[in-house]
């Protein structure tokens, strides 16, 4: 169990930090307590996890061979990117972290997968985009749906209030499938886990994460998405969580937040206001770049220390 | 088929009904309270009216006072009800910003009859007596600001339901305020011309500027009417 403590860590923060993005809205507006959030999101994660974890996994196992004294390093080098990053309260995404971790790994051992890298990368770049065109079309069937409506304005709160849990329940789900590859991918990789356990326990841990530690950043960084109106907000978690479940079904993890900031584009682009800034844009290109290469370069030392041996002078 | 289409429809709506007050039950029951807010503050302009044709044509006198008594416990009546507006809003009922939309309107409906309550203490405590040539002008006065109030219950219920038409009653209402401006300063400028003891004159502004500050009112409401509901639009 030792061996899993680098994931542990890597799933409990992962769970405490991407949970705002599928509760945010709703805890730190207080439409819904943070107890309960925190339990739907932690019962929706541990499901897509176990049920739909399995492709990302697939993926990420793939991009390298490696035994358990490797998989261990690559956690572990994950996890110290995340919390070395969160610590210089720089923009960091998990899935990049691991990736990098990974590669940094592969290329030590001299053996990666290209093809998969290139289809992970793709991805990556491809996920504010996923975001925004899913916001856009969210937005506006939607939008046609809600005004159809023959609701007056206080059931028209009650409703948007119970679609917004909803929308974050399957936003947690699709957070766990996608997500848990993060976590133990590595250990199926080497064979020390089978996939299901893989993804029990990477559900598990997010689902600490989430109990545990989610509370002020879901306060916090949800008031980011509160300064949209509640119809907006509901679009972008929807959108963000069809994203990240479309990926999910891709096989390949991707960070939440930036398809979040990818959905708020969206929304933006059919209200015809700016809701991004230049800064929040420079973000996720520097999470693009920093993160894996910080990952990798951890991954490298930690590998290089582990296989340093003492020589007695003389 | 014919006969059964009908009664099945109404099954149906009968059956929407029932599962509306289910699941949003707090919502009904704030929706009940808000319009029972509405529902008050009209009882307040009917018995405002009453007091001030009352008294326009006989003076103060007893009935005038009832009357006034009766607005004042209408009033603080529509306190009460706006208090626990906001209780039940703070118990979860609503999303915040339809919370403070509502808690703000409700704040600035209130200051209607807070004027008319004004007035009528005014007359009643200054024992104030108008003469005959604004009479005319102070009845249109009050008749064209009490249909701006109308216009605005409306309004309200119309963004309340989310249905067409508020912008169009805002525009209606202010144009009943411009007209109220011009009967006000009518009125001024018609005791300042006339012979009457200072101090009377200065009574009579003070009443003209209060009645012409309900229609001013009634226009502000409306147009923060009509923003939350361009915010509600999809």
């Amino acid at each position: 169990m030792l061996a899993l403590l680098g994931a542990g860590f890597l799933g409990w923060s992962l769970g405490a930090n991407d949970a705002s993005n599928v509760f945010g809205s709703a805890v730190s507006s207080r439409m819904l307590r943070f107890r309960s959030a925190a339990v739907l999101a932690a019962v929706f994660v541990v499901l897509g996890a176990v049920l739909q974890g399995r492709a990302g996994i697939e993926t990420l196992k793939g991009l390298t061979g490696m035994n358990l004294s490797q998989a261990i390093v690559s956690s572990w080098a994950a996890a110290v990117t995340v919390t070395v990053m969160t610590l210089l309260r720089l923009p960091v995404s998990t899935s990049q972290a691991v990736v990098g971790a990974i590669v940094g790994v592969g290329l030590m051992n001299r053996h990666m997968n290209l093809s998969g890298l290139g289809k992970v990368t793709a991805c990556w770049f491809g996920t504010p985009l996923g975001g925004m065109i899913a916001a856009v079309i969210v937005f506006k069937v939607l939008g046609a749906l809600y005004n159809r409506l023959e609701i007056d304005l206080f059931q028209s709160d009650a409703f948007l209030r119970g679609a917004l849990v909803v929308a974050g329940s399957y936003g947690a789900y699709a957070l766990g499938a996608n997500n848990v590859a993060n976590v133990t991918a590595v250990f199926v990789g080497a064979g020390y886990l089978s996939a299901f356990s893989a993804t029990l326990i990477g559900g598990v841990s997010i689902a600490l994460g989430i109990l545990t530690f989610s509370r002020g950043v879901m306060e916090t960084m949800g008031r980011k998405l509160i300064k949209l109106d509640p119809f907006s907000a509901l679009v972008v978690v929807l959108a963000e969580a069809i994203c990240v479940h479309l990926y999910t079904v891709i096989g390949v993890p991707v960070s939440t937040s930036q398809a979040v900031v990818g959905a708020i584009i969206g929304v933006g682009l059919v209200k015809g206001i700016t809701t991004v800034s230049r800064r929040t844009l420079g973000h996720i290109f520097a999470a693009w770049f920093v993160t894996p290469v910080l990952g990798g370069l951890i991954a490298a030392v930690l590998h290089i220390a582990m296989h340093l041996r003492y020589v007695p002078a003389g | 088929m014919v006969m059964i289409r009908p009664v099945a429809v109404g099954v149906v709506h009968e059956f929407e009904g029932v599962m509306l007050k289910i699941f949003f039950k707090k919502e009904e029951e704030l929706k009940a309270l808000v319009y029972e807010y509405l529902k008050n503050v009209a009882n307040i302009e009917a018995h405002f009216s009453k007091a001030m044709e009352i008294f326009l044509e006989q003076g103060m006198c007893d009935d005038c006072g009832f009357l006034t008594e009766q607005t004042h416990k209408h009033e603080s009546r529509a306190d009460d009800i706006r208090e626990e507006i906001n209780l039940l809003m703070y118990g979860k009922a609503l999303i915040p910003e339809s919370r403070e939309d509502i808690m703000r309107l409700l704040e600035a409906v209130d200051e209607i009859p807070r004027r008319m309550e004004l007035v009528l203490y005014m007359i009643q405590t200054q024992k104030l007596a108008v003469p005959d040539f604004i009479i005319p002008d102070t009845r249109e006065l009050i008749q064209v600001s009490l249909q701006s109030c109308d216009l605005m219950a409306k309004q309200i219920d119309l963004m309340l339901r989310k249905k067409d038409g508020v912008k169009e009653l805002m525009d209606t209402i202010d144009q009943n305020e411009s007209h109220c401006d011009h009967i006000e300063r009518r009125i001024i400028s018609k005791v300042f011309d006339s012979n009457l003891d200072p101090f009377e004159k200065m009574q009579l502004k003070e009443m003209a500027v209060y009645l012409g500050e309900i229609s001013d009112q009634a226009d502000r409401v409306s147009k923060r009417v009509n923003i939350i509901a361009i915010k509600r639009r999809v």
